[in-house]
């Protein structure tokens, strides 16, 4: 099994962020975001205070992979958790795609698909990067 | 009302990282996603949006957010406005006065809340993937969409027309999308003036 990240929603810590703050705070979503976009170690200190129960402000994002796959083994990771959306793109080779509190969420297979969806986040999204490691 | 598209995944990224292959729109649509700020719609209008299922919200949280100065903060139907504007102040101004008091008698916020109107402005965080927004403009863009709904998803789809040209440029409510109207003997008949202005 083969995974590499092709595209993803840009700035996800500072998406995190704003929806953190968003439903806390009376400030509008979109001073929020674009102040929290100036102010990086804000965003650090606010992503690390993530709680799984609210887990709805991890899913303002997409991350899309190809996976190199055998059809069984993705048929594994769907039954696993059905919010990954997958397109065949050849016999063993799929575009998949998912949200963050996805990726967090299938953590607990323990799984080599597991271990390839953390490293594949490691240096894109470093905060929820630790959190999913905390909570493996 | 302000609405602002933030983030979004970039169809022209992922399309030059993918290997060469077929994929149906329909499909690589679902593969996107768009992240909007929607600021100062009522609370009748974000009951409509959650509607949308396969969506992602965070809303600002009347449990945690005390909401002062009701009468500065709420939205008024133009309707309202020239049929019953007196009427309509003077309840909010009546929900306004209950809440404060309730609030500073020591009721929690989450329960003074119920006598806070449909009209009491909030904001939220909306994520939705491509084929979700699709289906959303083919709802809510039509003639029948209530309005304040209907001036937001207009809104919306002149932001991403901007970053999207080629997936959302011929786009619009659902008698533009499938050619026809789907809304029967409710139909507004007027499918070919729809179709002028979207396309």
């Amino acid at each position: 099994m083969k995974l590499r990240l092709l595209a993803s929603t840009p700035a996800v810590e500072t998406l995190i962020a704003t929806a953190m703050l968003t439903t806390t705070s009376g400030a509008s979503p979109s001073s929020l975001f674009h102040r929290l976009s100036a102010n990086p170690t804000k965003v650090a200190e606010t992503v690390g205070r993530i709680e799984v129960q609210h887990g709805s402000i991890l899913e303002h994002n997409r991350l899309d992979w190809l996976l190199e796959a055998r059809e069984g083994e993705v048929l594994k990771i769907l039954l696993a958790n059905r919010f990954f959306s997958v397109t065949r793109l050849g016999s063993d080779s799929w575009l998949l795609s998912a949200n963050l509190r996805t990726i967090l969420e299938y953590q607990v297979e323990g799984d080599e698909f597991s271990g390839l969806l953390m490293s594949s986040i490691e240096n894109l999204i470093p905060s929820a990067y630790a959190f999913g490691r905390r909570k493996a | 009302m302000i609405v602002e598209l933030l983030a979004q995944t970039s169809s022209r990224e992922l399309l030059a990282a993918l290997p060469a292959s077929e994929i149906p729109e329909k499909d690589f649509l679902g593969h996107l996603s768009f992240t909007f700020a929607v600021e100062g719609i009522s609370r009748a209008c974000s009951h409509q949006l959650v509607r949308h299922r396969v969506a992602s919200f965070s809303q600002q949280s009347q449990r945690y957010i005390q909401v002062k100065r009701l009468n500065e903060h709420v939205v008024t139907p133009p309707i309202i406005t020239e049929k019953a504007a007196y009427d309509f102040a003077s309840f909010i101004d009546v929900a306004s006065n209950v809440y404060s008091k309730m609030v500073e008698g020591g009721v929690p916020k989450e329960d003074a809340r119920f006598v806070l109107p449909n009209a009491t402005e909030t904001s939220l965080l909306m994520t939705m993937d491509g084929r979700s927004l699709m289906h959303f403009f083919g709802l809510r863009l039509c003639n029948r969409a209530q309005w304040e709904v209907r001036e937001m998803a207009e809104e919306m789809l002149r932001q991403v027309r901007l970053a999207e040209p080629e997936l959302f440029g011929e786009i619009g409510p659902y008698c533009v999308q499938l050619g026809k109207c789907p809304e029967g003997r409710f139909s507004c008949g007027k499918a070919a003036e729809m179709k002028a202005r979207y396309s």
